[in-house]
C-alpha cells in the first residue's frame, strides 16, 4: 500500500512540476513577444530535399523589413564610390545573379578584376565565400565587392555617413531593427537577409526529383542525368551541385591573369590552381564559365574535359585522364542540364531590381 | 507534504516571475571595474607620429604614421592565484585617437588581485562569427576583405632605408588560423595586490613601446616592408609585440 502511494506521489510531482515548467516557458514567451515587439518575420520556405543550411539565423533572425532593406541596398548605385554601380549591376538576376555576357568582373571608374562575377542563389548552404574561399562568412562577403577598388571602391564610413543622412535609408533602417541607427553590422546584417532569401530550388530537375506530377525526364535528359552520375556527380554533388570543396580541374594556367586560386588565401603549394566547385544550377543561364569566365558556350566545358585538361601537381585525380564525352552525350548531358534552369528563380519579383531616386 | 511545499513555492516564484520578470535591470551602485589608461612611447622617447624620427633595431631612421591594436579576452589575476576571465570585452586603442588610450574593464568580482591578463587580438571564435559591432565593427579597416580575419596590430610610417616610391612600410599583422596564428596572451603582475570593489576602482598606467615591434628578432626595412597578410613575417612582428606593454604605476582615476 504505502510504496504503491509513494509512485502514485511521485508520478504527481512530475506531472505537477513539468506542467509548472511549461506554464514558466508560456509565460516567458508572452514576455518575449510584448518587450520585442519587432518587425514581422519573414518565413523562409526551405526546400525539402536539401540539407540544413550552414548559416545560422539565430543571430540574424529574417524580417519582412530587414529582406526588403537588404533588397534596396543590394540594387542602390549610391552603394559605390561614383555612384554608379550596385551590386545588382554585376549580380543580374536573368544570369542567375551572375554576370551575363561579361567574363571578368568591372566596377567603378573602368577598374576590372580577375576573376567571374559568380552566381548568387542556394547562399545559405555555402561555407566559405568566393572562388578562393577566402571569405568566411556569408554576412561579411559582401565587404569585399563593396570595398575593393576593382568593384564598388567604397569608403566603409563615408557610406554609413551618407545613408545616416538619408531620411530614407533611417526609415528602412527603423523598419528593420528597431531604431534609426546606421551601424556596418545592420547593414551587413540586412543585405545577408535577402541574399539569403535567394533559393533556387525550383528546376524541372526538382520537380522529377520530387516526384511531381507529370514531372519526368524525356529519354534524352534522362540519358543525361546518367551521365552527370557517372562523370560530374562526385564534384557537382546533388542536390546543390556542389560539393563546396576547392579543386584544380585541370584549366590551363594563364599567366596574364596569374591566379593561383586558392592557395592565395592559404600559403599552402598543395591549394595551388585550386578554385571552388561551382554549382551546376542555372548553369546554361549563367555564362561564361570558369573563375575566369574563359568559356562563354557549355560545349566548350564539355570540350575542355573531354580533350583540354593540363596536369599539374594540384590537378584533381577524378579529371587528370579528362572526361571522355562522345558527341552524343555532349548533347545529352546538355539536355539534362537544361533541366537545372529555375525560371521561378530567376523572373521571381522577390528578388528583382528596385527602383532608386 | 513536500509537493505542497514545491507548489507553494513554485507558485510564489511564478506571480514573482510574471510581476518583475519583464522589469529592466535595475541601474543600482557601479559593479567594481578596472581602469587601464595606456602611454605610447618609443624607447626612451614618448610616441610622437610623423614629426619624430627614431631609430630601429636595425640602426634605420623612420618615422610613425599609425599605431593601432586590438585587446580582448581580459582576466585578472586573484591573490590566491585564481584566474578570473571578465565578461568578453574588446578594445581597438590607436594612438590617434586619445580617447581609446584609456578603457574600463567592467563587473570584476569585488576581491584582491595581484595581475591582469590579455590577448593582444581578437580571439579566432569572433573572426569567425561573421559581422561585429563595437570596436569590431569592420569600417576600421582592422578586418581583411580578402581574407577574412582581423588586423590584430598595426604600424604603419616611413623610412630612408625603403627603395620603394612612397618609402612607407605597412605591418599588418593578424592570422588566426593555428598555422599563421598570431593571437598573443600577455601577463602582468601589479607592482602591489590591488582591491577592487564598489569604492576602491584603481587606474592602471601601463606603456605600450613601439620600439618593441623591431626586437629581439631583428626586424629590418630592408627584410620586411610590407605586412598584408598572416605568414611567417606577421609572426616574427608579433612574436616581438607580445614584449611591448608593462605596468608603470597604479592611480586613482
Amino acid at each position: 500500500m504505502l510504496p504503491n502511494h509513494n509512485i502514485h506521489l511521485k508520478y504527481k510531482a512530475i506531472y505537477i512540476v513539468g506542467a509548472f515548467c511549461l506554464l514558466l516557458i508560456l509565460v516567458q514567451g508572452q514576455a518575449g513577444k510584448k518587450y520585442t515587439g519587432g518587425p514581422e518575420p519573414y518565413l523562409l520556405q526551405l526546400p525539402p530535399n536539401f540539407p540544413k543550411p550552414v548559416y545560422d539565423f539565430s543571430h540574424n533572425p529574417l524580417t519582412k523589413p530587414g529582406v526588403a532593406l537588404g533588397r534596396f541596398m543590394f540594387y542602390d548605385f549610391r552603394l559605390s564610390k561614383d555612384s554608379t554601380v550596385s551590386c545588382g549591376f554585376c549580380h543580374q538576376q536573368f544570369a542567375a545573379f551572375g554576370h551575363f555576357d561579361h567574363a571578368l568582373a568591372h566596377g567603378v571608374e573602368g577598374q576590372q578584376g580577375n576573376r567571374s562575377v559568380p552566381v548568387l542563389f542556394n547562399m545559405i548552404w555555402q561555407k566559405t565565400f568566393m572562388w578562393d574561399g577566402g571569405v568566411n562568412h556569408l554576412e561579411i562577403q559582401p565587404l569585399t565587392p563593396l570595398t575593393d577598388h576593382n568593384e564598388m571602391a567604397m569608403d566603409l564610413k563615408e557610406l554609413l555617413r551618407k545613408m545616416q543622412a538619408d531620411p530614407a535609408y533611417r526609415s528602412k533602417f527603423k523598419a528593420a531593427f528597431g531604431s534609426e541607427e546606421i551601424t556596418s553590422e545592420r547593414m551587413f546584417k540586412a543585405l545577408t537577409q535577402f541574399v539569403a532569401t535567394m533559393i533556387s530550388a525550383n528546376s524541372r530537375y526538382d520537380s522529377v526529383m520530387r516526384k511531381l506530377p507529370g514531372a519526368v525526364f524525356s529519354a534524352e535528359e534522362q540519358a543525361g542525368y546518367n551521365i552527370f552520375q557517372e562523370k560530374c556527380a562526385a564534384c557537382h554533388k546533388e542536390p546543390l551541385f556542389t560539393d563546396l570543396t576547392y579543386r584544380s580541374n585541370g584549366l590551363p594556367y594563364l599567366p596574364a591573369l596569374n591566379d593561383v586560386g586558392r592557395m592565395k588565401i592559404t600559403g599552402n603549394t598543395d591549394d595551388n590552381l585550386r578554385f571552388k566547385v561551382p554549382s551546376l544550377r542555372n548553369i546554361l543561364k549563367s555564362s561564361p564559365y570558369m573563375h575566369d569566365g574563359r568559356f562563354y558556350d557549355i560545349y566548350q566545358v564539355f570540350d575542355f574535359y573531354d580533350h583540354g585538361v593540363e596536369v599539374t601537381g594540384t590537378t584533381d585525380p577524378l579529371v587528370k585522364k579528362g572526361i571522355p564525352l562522345s558527341e552524343q552525350e555532349k548533347r545529352q548531358l546538355y539536355f539534362f542540364l537544361n533541366t537545372l534552369t529555375d525560371y521561378s528563380f530567376i523572373s521571381n519579383q522577390a528578388f528583382s531590381e528596385v527602383l532608386i531616386n | 507534504m513536500i509537493l505542497r511545499i514545491f507548489i507553494s513555492y513554485a507558485c510564489c516564484f511564478l506571480v514573482l516571475n510574471t510581476l518583475f520578470g519583464q522589469a529592466a535591470p535595475s541601474a543600482g551602485p557601479a559593479s567594481p571595474s578596472l581602469q587601464l589608461s595606456f602611454t605610447h612611447v618609443m624607447g626612451q622617447q614618448p610616441l610622437v607620429r610623423k614629426t619624430v624620427t627614431y631609430t630601429n633595431a636595425a640602426g634605420e631612421p623612420f618615422t610613425i604614421s599609425r599605431f593601432r591594436y586590438f585587446l580582448s579576452n581580459f582576466s585578472v589575476e586573484a591573490v590566491n592565484g585564481e584566474m578570473i576571465p571578465l565578461a568578453p570585452a574588446y578594445f581597438l586603442v590607436d594612438d590617434a585617437i586619445d580617447s581609446s588610450k584609456t578603457i574600463r574593464l567592467e563587473n570584476i568580482p569585488a576581491g584582491q588581485y595581484k595581475g591582469i591578463r590579455f590577448l593582444v587580438g581578437v580571439d579566432s571564435i569572433r573572426n569567425m562569427s561573421g559581422v561585429q559591432s563595437g570596436a569590431l565593427a569592420v569600417e576600421s579597416g582592422m578586418f581583411w576583405t580578402w581574407n577574412s580575419g582581423y588586423i590584430m596590430a598595426q604600424l604603419e610610417g616611413h623610412s630612408p632605408a625603403i627603395k620603394s616610391p612612397t618609402q612607407e612600410f605597412l605591418f599588418h599583422v593578424g592570422g588566426y588560423r593555428a598555422k599563421d596564428q598570431v593571437l598573443k596572451y600577455i601577463t602582468l603582475p601589479f607592482p602591489r595586490p590591488l582591491t577592487i570593489n564598489t569604492t576602491s576602482m584603481p587606474n592602471l598606467n601601463l606603456v605600450a613601446d613601439a620600439e618593441k615591434w623591431f626586437l629581439p628578432d631583428t626586424v629590418s626595412f630592408k627584410k620586411i616592408t610590407v605586412i598584408m597578410a598572416p605568414g611567417v613575417k606577421a609572426k616574427q612582428v608579433a612574436g616581438n609585440y607580445q614584449h611591448m606593454f608593462r605596468i608603470t604605476g597604479v592611480t586613482k582615476p
